[in-house]
């Protein structure tokens, strides 16, 4: 028999998914170790084969998302990082963009600089905007720079020259000459990681990739060793930001497409599970202890976007908040984050509003409930106070909980201050955060014009069950998915993922100037570039698939829209052939279109490895876990009205896999807790999910 | 109707969000790097009786601006207003502010009655007159500023207005961005028609506008609370523009605050006079800078809406530079209101010792290039050079970085080459430029511009080259702006801060924008901060020794301790910045 095997590290635990040929599972949740983040997967997996009497070598795959990337990032302990650029130009990656996130603000702060200005040198060398060199490059500046920073204790380089992306040719001579005689350095050059227009965006990408590549190198090297002394022969692949697999060694030199690993996979089960079952449109909704998350997968892909801004934890919700990250301008899938968590701390302002977050009580201490050294209320306490959450538990039974802290929190700090009632604050915190969280859901929906009524929304992680309905409901969305395993549902996600990888090509130019023929030089060279990189990591020619987009804009417009292109219809008729999908997709974003010319800026390939095994929700079986409950009981839950408490049955949750259950009730398993509000319906699927209908609740909301 | 202290909060974000989405529109839409790049432009919705209760995360100083044209509108309008209108108006002397700020606003109608405004202001990159960019400071009546558009239908009940379509397409620059642009607003603004039709419709009339009202209301009493705890009195402080680029004479702003329990009074008596140049900021725009100013020094996230100006009273005498009257030019009027900031900041700071920073840069600098390539093809480059923030009372200022009355952004080098014929030799942060003190004042930025056309018109609007922007609590002023002009032979000559010139092929123009003034003494300063700048190259050990008295040892990579006490010791503290 063989086993392949998915790991997730969270702020609280490792979550590992086993899964076989027949398409058994079994799950487990240990411990994580933050200091040493690879020690919990070792652990998991070792102790987890040894239960089940499974040898290391039946393993032929593990598949990983891991935080290393962005822990490296938040925590700044990245490599000791250099910048080499064009003269005159040392400051762009501190200028950045200028913008701060928020107005009104004079106590801001522009984030620290990963490379500060000592670490950057200026070299001789200009290029045009076309390419053209201007001034070639003088290497005794560069090799003077380069002396002058391995002196200064630089381990990692970036290089980005300015127009480079127009012709790579100073940063390819630049980064040979250092690689050969400064070989203990290690260097990223900005053509190996986006050759892209917008100085600040590629001089930043760079820099990130370049200082994550020593703690994203060891991290690797030292798990793959581990794994290897204990017998393990399996490849490891990581989960990129785009919630594609890359091998290890496009992971190792690449680390920056890896900044976004951790959520992905979760992102990824969701688009497989929802196209295993049809569901058209899903929001993936992903509530964790600190954020929730939202994206929004069509017809099982996930939206992408081609950059975004690195930042501690949360994200405001608006999409302007330029200025608070870290650049990043590499695809990844389009998550929107807000500061709201079951770990959220609720508050009153000065103003005398309720607020809830962004300030989180983490995992430790945590709710009011666990005792662990918090008083204030978090949106878990409120759960507790409204019974959600029994005496029993999380994870198992793992947990314990102390309702009466739970209540004094809530009363003291929002019941009290607000004339309210426990019941009716617990509510309003509850209700505040469902509210921040559809936030998260409308900047992925209706600020992009889409309808998110239409849409089912797939609800995962520690606490996305718990709200899914209330959270659905103030969005008007009638179908809710709870997944299988959906507590530790980013483990899952990466088993159903495929090997991929993207790469971009600028080919800036009216589409009128394209030709017949003339894109067939750039696609040439993408494709080959790509069946490379794939062939690499092992993947034969009939493993290979290849799918083509093109960025366009109207003539002196800034931003691109991403369509999918056919790569024959391309090559035989050039541009022309891009001018219909692009005004019929610019419609259907911005509601017009007009007749100003097309500007092709970038062609780009996705190449996917096939893997052999993937999961495949269809097919798959679950065992049971230690801790969940087999009996059912009653307790009274407060749903949405404060004098209305109702007599509730907490089931274990198969119970809905034998027959559909009407609300109220709460289905409690080893890793969820999910919430059947009266009026909602729940069914199941076939894969394992919790179907909830909560159509009966929109029409008596009166909508 | 009892206020629901929840439904008040998912009000209040939806309404953030449907904004920022109507911004969004305007991003991702837009034609011309000043809008897309540069992010010169607010979005913002009004309730039906036109008080703004909602602004994106754009343009600051815009807000204030909003309750003049929507009165001007209803002046104009009255009950004629229709599904499918979209009112636009540019006429600083008609709800406007200066030409290149062109408003939109659409009427937003459910069931036939009108319910809110989607509101969109964009600068355009030229709007006519006599200088590419239409932005010069040395046009002496609004009518050399270009096209002025008074409050027009655009669209009416649906129905491009051709007409108006084709006159502003004869008389601008550079139509297709400004046509382009329009229509970003215009698709902007149905945004905001339709997301603001579903809430309505989902809460109901009544209920959405008592939540509206109450929104304004709750951003009165957050300011109100945070006033009163001021100490009444009055202070005045006055900071000066360098002039007119006419004559030499220095421009003041004087302003006195007047706290009085839980309001403010703010009175502009003893500014600069009417100037004939285009400085002339309209009270619309003084009243805004003045809101801001006091909004950026309150406690607390209060909303983006107009209920904090209820407890400001803004006073400026008729016919002054703060309070213009026809025909006043007013293009350049940005930098006035630069100034009305430094100088309600400067009387703020005798207020709030502890909430205030010293001055930044003094206002973003405008450099606007425009003439045709060789196949005669018209180009034109509005660029707009920001900037730092002032020493704060716990911590340094910021290197280069947008005005906070603005939250510009910058056009990226490889863009302006791309599509302009023009080179940047540099964009860096200038050493030794901030204001010392204990928390130094930012770093000025630095940009060079080198022409590839054969030639082309400069207009280079810049301040701050005479009175330099000051430090507080006797921190050091900032070093001052400068401006060269680099000719064909490498010959290098000074500018003057506004200019309005021809430039040939390979003339190389150099701004040095001013650096932000020092909070506390300078010889307090922690010597490590001290290191760390020197070791960044951000100060000089020159610097370090004449401000900070901080000596290094031989080697220059770290400090000698001992000297450095006996110099600190030697050292009388210099006199200080303006207080």
């Amino acid at each position: 028999m063989q086993y392949r095997i998915g790991v997730d590290i969270g702020g609280t635990f490792t979550d590992i998914v086993l899964y076989d040929e027949t398409g058994q599972t079994s799950i487990s949740k240990v411990a994580s170790t933050p200091d040493d983040p690879g020690k919990a997967v070792i652990t998991g997996i070792v102790d987890m084969l040894a239960q089940r009497d499974i040898a290391p070598a039946q393993v032929s795959e593990i598949a990983h998302g891991t935080t290393v990337g962005s822990n490296t990032i938040l925590q700044k302990k990245g490599a000791v990082t250099g910048l080499i650029t064009t003269r005159g130009f040392r400051d762009v990656l501190e200028i950045g963009r200028i913008r701060t996130p928020d107005m009104f603000d004079l106590t801001w702060e522009k984030p620290v600089q990963l490379v500060p200005r000592r670490f950057r040198k200026e070299v001789v060398e200009r290029l045009s905007a076309h390419g053209e060199i201007v001034v070639p490059l003088d290497k005794s500046s560069l090799q003077t720079a380069v002396r002058e920073l391995l002196a200064q204790g630089c381990e990692a380089l970036a290089i980005c020259f300015l127009n480079s992306y127009a012709n790579p040719v100073h940063e390819v001579m630049a980064r040979d000459l250092i690689e050969k005689e400064f070989p203990s350095l290690l260097v990223t050059a900005s053509c190996d990681v986006l050759p892209e227009m917008k100085e600040y965006e590629r001089t930043s990408t760079t820099v990130v990739n370049a200082y994550l590549l020593t703690e994203m190198r060891a991290y690797l090297t030292k798990l793959e060793a581990e794994l290897t002394s204990r017998g393990f022969s399996a490849p490891l692949l990581i989960v990129n930001s785009a919630g594609g697999m890359m091998g290890l060694d496009a992971a190792k030199s690449r680390p920056v497409f890896a900044v976004g690993s951790g959520p992905a996979g979760g992102v990824i089960g969701a688009a497989r599970l929802g196209q295993a079952t049809d569901l058209g449109t899903v929001i993936a909704f992903d509530m964790g202890g600190t954020t929730a998350k939202a994206s929004i997968i069509d017809k099982g892909v996930p939206m992408l976007i081609n950059e975004y801004e690195f930042r501690d934890g949360i994200t405001s919700p608006s999409r302007f908040t330029k200025g608070g990250g870290y650049m990043l301008k590499v695809p990844a899938i389009d998550i929107a984050e807000v500061g709201a968590g079951g770990g959220s701390i609720a508050w009153i302002d000065a103003g005398g509003m309720l607020q809830v977050g962004p300030v989180s009580a983490g995992a430790d201490p945590g709710p009011a409930a666990y005792d662990l050294g918090n008083d204030k209320p978090t949106v878990t306490d409120a759960n507790i106070c409204l019974g959600f959450i029994g005496e029993t538990g999380l994870a198992g039974g793992s947990l314990t909980v102390n309702r009466a802290l739970a209540e004094q929190a809530v009363r003291i700090h929002v019941a009290e201050p607000l004339g309210l009632t426990v019941t009716q604050a617990a509510l309003g915190i509850r209700r505040i955060a469902n509210v921040n969280m559809a936030r998260a859901i409308r900047s992925v929906t209706v600020e992009r014009g889409l309808d998110p009524r239409e849409m089912t929304l797939m609800a995962f992680g520690g606490g996305g069950s718990m709200h899914a309905a209330d959270v659905a409901l103030l969005l008007d969305i009638r179908k809710i998915v709870i997944p299988t395993m959906s507590g530790v549902f980013c483990s899952v996600g990466m088993l159903a993922a495929d090997v991929e990888h993207s790469l971009v090509k600028a080919t800036v130019g009216p589409i009128d100037g394209w030709h017949a023929g003339t894109l067939k030089a750039p696609l040439d060279q993408l494709e080959a570039d790509m069946r490379q990189r794939l062939k690499e990591e092992g993947f034969g020619p009939d493993r290979i698939e290849l799918s083509f987009g093109a960025d366009l804009r109207y003539m002196e417009q800034s931003s691109e829209l991403t369509i999918p292109v056919d790569r024959q219809v391309l090559v035989d008729e050039g541009g022309q052939a891009l001018h219909a999908p692009f005004q019929a997709a610019y419609e259907t974003v911005y509601g017009y279109s007009d007749e100003s010319p097309v500007e092709l800026v970038n062609l780009r390939v996705t190449g996917r490895g096939l893997r052999d095994q993937k999961l495949d929700f269809r097919a798959l079986s679950g065992g049971s876990h230690a801790g969940e409950i087999q009996h059912s009981e009653k307790r009274q839950v407060c749903f949405s009205s404060a004098d209305i408490w109702l007599d509730t049955a907490i089931l274990p949750r198969h119970h809905v896999l034998e027959s559909a259950l009407d609300g109220p009730a709460i289905l409690v398993s080893y890793d969820t807790t999910i919430v059947v509000p009266p009026a909602a319906r729940a069914t199941t699927d076939g894969c394992g999910s919790v179907l909830l209908d909560i159509s009966q609740m929109i029409e008596g909301s009166g909508q | 109707m009892k206020t629901d202290p929840i439904t008040f909060a998912v009000i209040k974000n939806a309404l953030d969000s449907i904004v920022d989405e109507v911004a969004y529109t305007v991003l991702r839409t837009a034609r011309s790097e000043i809008v897309k790049d540069v992010m010169d432009y607010s979005a913002a919705i009004c309730d039906a009786q036109g008080n703004m209760i909602a602004q994106a995360k754009t343009i600051a100083l815009h807000l204030g601006a909003v309750p003049e044209a929507m009165a001007a509108i209803r002046q104009e309008f009255g009950e004629d207003l229709h599904e499918g209108d979209a009112i636009v108006l540019n006429d600083p002397y008609q709800g406007g502010m200066h030409l290149p700020d062109i408003f939109m606003f659409t009427p937003i109608f459910l069931d036939g009655l009108l319910e809110a405004f989607s509101v969109v202001i964009c600068h355009h990159t030229d709007v006519g007159g006599r200088v590419p960019g239409s932005n010069a400071s040395d046009s002496t009546e609004i009518y050399q500023e270009g096209l002025r558009i008074p409050i027009l239908k655009y669209y009416d009940k649906g129905v491009l207005n051709h007409t108006l379509h084709k006159i502003i397409e004869r008389n601008v620059r550079v139509p297709d961005r400004v046509l382009g642009d329009l229509k970003a607003q215009q698709a902007a603004c149905h945004v905001g028609a339709r997301e603001m039709g579903k809430l309505i419709s989902k809460y109901g009339r009544d209920t959405a506008h008592h939540y509206f009202n109450e929104l304004l209301d709750y951003a009165e009493r957050m300011a109100r609370e945070d006033i009163r705890t001021w100490p009444d009195g009055t202070y005045t402080f006055t900071d000066y523009i360098d002039d007119d680029g006419f004559n030499d004479a220095p421009l003041p702003i004087t302003v006195s605050i007047t706290v009085d329990d839980d309001h403010l009074i703010v009175d502009y008596e003893g500014s600069a006079p009417q100037v004939p140049a285009a400085l002339n900021a309209t009270k619309s725009y003084t009243n805004s800078c003045t809101y801001l100013s006091v909004r950026c020094i309150l406690n607390g996230d209060i909303p983006n809406n107009e209920g904090i100006f209820r407890c400001i009273e803004v006073r400026a005498p008729e016919a002054s530079i703060l309070n213009p009257v026809m025909p006043g030019a007013c293009a350049a009027r940005a930098l006035t209101g630069y100034r009305v900031m430094d100088a309600m900041l400067g009387a703020l700071a005798k207020i709030l010792p502890d909430r205030v920073p010293a001055a930044g840069e003094g206002g973003n600098t405008v450099i606007a290039i425009g003439g045709y390539r060789p196949d005669r093809t018209p180009f034109i480059i509005v660029d707009m050079i920001c900037g730092c923030w002032g020493g704060r009372p716990d911590r340094d200022g910021v290197d280069a970085i947008t005005n906070p009355s603005q939250n510009l952004s910058n056009t990226p080098v490889e863009v302006l080459e791309r599509q302009h014929p023009i080179r940047i030799e540099d964009y860096a942060l200038i050493p030794d430029s901030c204001g010392a003190g204990q928390f130094r004042g930012g770093l000025g930025v630095r940009r060079s511009y080198r022409l590839l056309a054969p030639e082309a018109g400069l207009q280079l609007r810049s301040d701050r080259t005479k009175f330099a922007p000051y430090g507080l609590a006797e921190g050091q002023d900032g070093r001052m702006t400068f401006n060269w002009l680099v000719d064909q032979d490498g010959i290098q000559s000074t500018l003057p801060g506004k200019v309005t010139m021809p430039l040939k092929r390979n003339q190389v123009v150099i701004h040095e924008q001013a650096g932000a003034g020092g909070y506390g003494p300078a010889l307090s300063r922690d010597v490590e901060s001290v290191l760390k700048d020197i070791l960044d190259e951000k100060i000089t050990p020159g610097y370090a020794r004449k401000w900070h008295g901080v000596v290094l040892t031989p080697d220059a990579d770290d400090i000698d301790r001992d000297a450095t006490v006996k110099l600190r010791e030697s050292m009388v503290p210099r006199s200080g910045g303006a207080l």
